[in-house]
């Protein structure tokens, strides 16, 4: 179907139609509160499945000997590692291109996994959210720079794929990240970086990583990506093992003056 | 059969019939009484990226918190429909991911909860391909097999060709006609483009194209022959995206005669619609959250008659290429 006007005078008249003839009336939105009770018929149909949902939140999803934990005052933040290492390898796998780089937040894991038999409620517990796996593009320098915002704000933030050696005092500090593997970052190079929705939209202050360009929202939740690479392990027969320490070496003097707030880089 | 039903429908076959001379008979030819104007009211109603919240948002979502849940709504809907009659539930897509629920049932429940709601169209946001065309499609289907006393509601768009994807092409039209007392309301759609936001596995056949480009031919359809008195673009392109790419506020300057469009993908709150004005007439913008947080409502009077009578003699003559 392709109709064409004979008449360029066509516009000004279908606009000159809807004036006459259109009166737009009452507009609103209506919160959807407990004040509306629930239609029975429709809540019959999912009181059932709900029920059904919450069934599997006992399912057992994968053994964890070690448990994986958010690390106390000075340790590092090993879970953390996990989460963001599992956000670099989905990406990946969704972009089918290398993904450098990833970072999360530390508050945005509510729970630690105890050791034992996880079940599917464990990953609800860490990741109540909805947040979702968004990947971006950023230069090298600007991947330094969210390492850095994430630093002076709470001392790093769970981070996959480099290393970041601070040294010195408090006063006199020196920075040095570098890839995982110890090679250097190009500053001018444009690599792809997994994050959240959230830190992407500006949440939790790393103001860097909003200037992410070609956003991929993946439509993945970081709670399913965490349940789907639990049941993958699983079904591989393997445990889920906490990530070697030693992607944030920050002197103790420097990690209070962080925690008071004190600290610049 | 009533008058205004003859003369339109007598308007798009006469259309239909005359192809080559490119003089068809239009129904406004036909003499008109000038003194019975007809007139219609008609509502919409309308949700956006609802991401199957099924059921209300619990404690600890902020300003959302106790919000939503498809069975309430369910429950406004009913009552709107009662006290209003003419009616249209609509959504601007996104009704897919979000909750385990579409995790275990790939999004079968949202539609076919959308179908026992109530709904008369919806159109596709990026996230219901987040599985692929297949699940997408089976999700489709499973609608439309339930056994349900309403009928299953349309898909429209015009913009993504699913020429390489027959199932869901069949299942996507470019626009529905509704016939309302006093009036005949138009709906068609638009998507977001794939790029960035859908991978291309879950979108294989299907081309996006430009959505002003496809809606202005479609816009000018509903109005010059299927004769429609109220053009609704259910729009899944985002509010505002500052001239990046194709929005809503956009959309009312590109294409010519459209009256209401219903937003979805950027998740905007607004309180009432942005009334954006045209060379003539204004058109309403409006979106609602997220979520099934908030139902919209727009009200339309449409007032037949002499205007449209005089207006429409002088229309000129469409051909067909």
């Amino acid at each position: 179907m392709n109709l064409k006007p004979s008449s360029a005078l066509l516009p000004f008249l279908l606009a000159a139609s809807l004036a006459a003839q259109v009166a737009p009336g009452k507009t609103e939105r209506t919160p959807i509160s407990a004040a509306i009770p629930e239609d029975p018929a429709i809540q019959s149909v999912i009181t059932p499945l709900a029920a059904e949902i919450k069934a599997t939140f006992d399912l057992p999803l994968v053994p964890a000997p070690k448990g994986l934990f958010r690390g106390r005052r000075g340790e590092e933040n090993l879970l953390g590692y996990w989460v963001a290492d599992m956000m670099r390898q989905s990406a990946q796998g969704v972009v089918g291109s290398p993904v450098r780089f990833a970072i999360t937040n530390a508050g945005g894991l509510r729970a630690n996994l105890r050791p034992g038999q996880l079940k599917v409620a464990d990953i609800f517990e860490l990741m109540p959210f909805e947040n979702e796996l968004v990947v971006v593009e950023l230069t090298g320098a600007e991947v330094i720079q969210v390492v850095k915002e994430g630093l002076v704000r709470r001392g790093g933030e769970p981070c996959s794929g480099v290393k970041v050696v601070v040294e010195g005092t408090p006063e006199q500090a020196t920075f040095a990240v570098t890839w995982a593997d110890g090679s250097p970052i190009d500053p001018a190079a444009t690599v792809k970086v997994a994050t959240s929705d959230y830190l992407y939209g500006g949440g939790d202050s790393i103001p860097t990583l909003k200037k992410g360009r070609k956003p991929f929202t993946t439509g993945i939740t970081l709670r399913q990506m965490l349940l789907d690479q639990c049941a993958a392990l699983a079904k591989a027969k393997q445990d889920l093992l906490p990530p070697d320490p030693g992607r944030y070496t920050v002197p103790a003097p420097i990690q209070e003056a962080i925690r008071n707030k004190t600290f610049k880089l | 059969m009533e008058r205004r039903d003859f003369l339109a429908s007598l308007g798009a076959a006469a259309t239909l019939a005359t192809g080559a001379s490119g003089l068809p008979l239009r129904a406004s030819d036909a003499p008109q009484p000038a003194a019975a104007p007809v007139s219609g009211r008609i509502t919409l109603l309308h949700t956006n990226d609802t991401h199957s919240r099924i059921e209300p948002f619990g404690p600890g979502n902020g300003a959302i918190s106790g919000l939503g849940g498809v069975a309430r709504r369910a429950t406004l809907v009913k009552q709107l429909r009662q006290q209003l009659g003419s009616v249209l539930l609509l959504d601007a897509g996104d009704t897919f991911q979000g909750t385990p629920y579409f995790n275990r049932y790939k999004g079968r429940l949202d539609y076919q909860l959308m179908r026992m709601v109530g709904y008369d169209a919806g159109t596709l946001g990026n996230h219901d391909f987040d599985n692929g065309v297949g699940p997408l499609v089976e999700a489709m289907e499973s609608m439309e097999q339930l056994q349900h006393a309403n009928p299953p509601f349309a898909f429209v768009n015009c913009n993504f060709d699913c020429k390489g994807a027959p199932a869901l092409a069949k299942r996507i039209r470019p626009y529905l006609v509704r016939e309302f007392p006093g009036l005949r309301v138009g709906i068609t759609g638009v998507g977001v483009a794939f790029a960035n936001l859908v991978a291309p596995k879950n979108h294989e056949g299907i081309t996006w194209k430009d959505p002003f480009e496809s809606l202005r031919p479609v816009v000018r359809r509903l109005r010059e022959v299927e004769k429609v008195d109220l053009v609704v673009v259910l729009s899944h392109l985002g509010y505002n995206l500052n001239g990046t790419a194709p929005d809503d506020l956009q959309m009312p300057g590109q294409v010519a005669g459209i009256d209401a469009i219903i937003g979805g993908h950027s998740h905007t709150f607004l309180d009432t619609p942005t009334r954006v004005k045209q060379a003539q007439g204004e058109t309403l913008v409006f979106q609602v959250g997220f979520g099934g947080v908030n139902l919209g409502r727009m009200d339309f009077a449409v007032a037949r008659g002499a205007v449209k009578a005089a207006s429409g003699a002088s229309m000129p003559v469409l051909a067909s290429a």
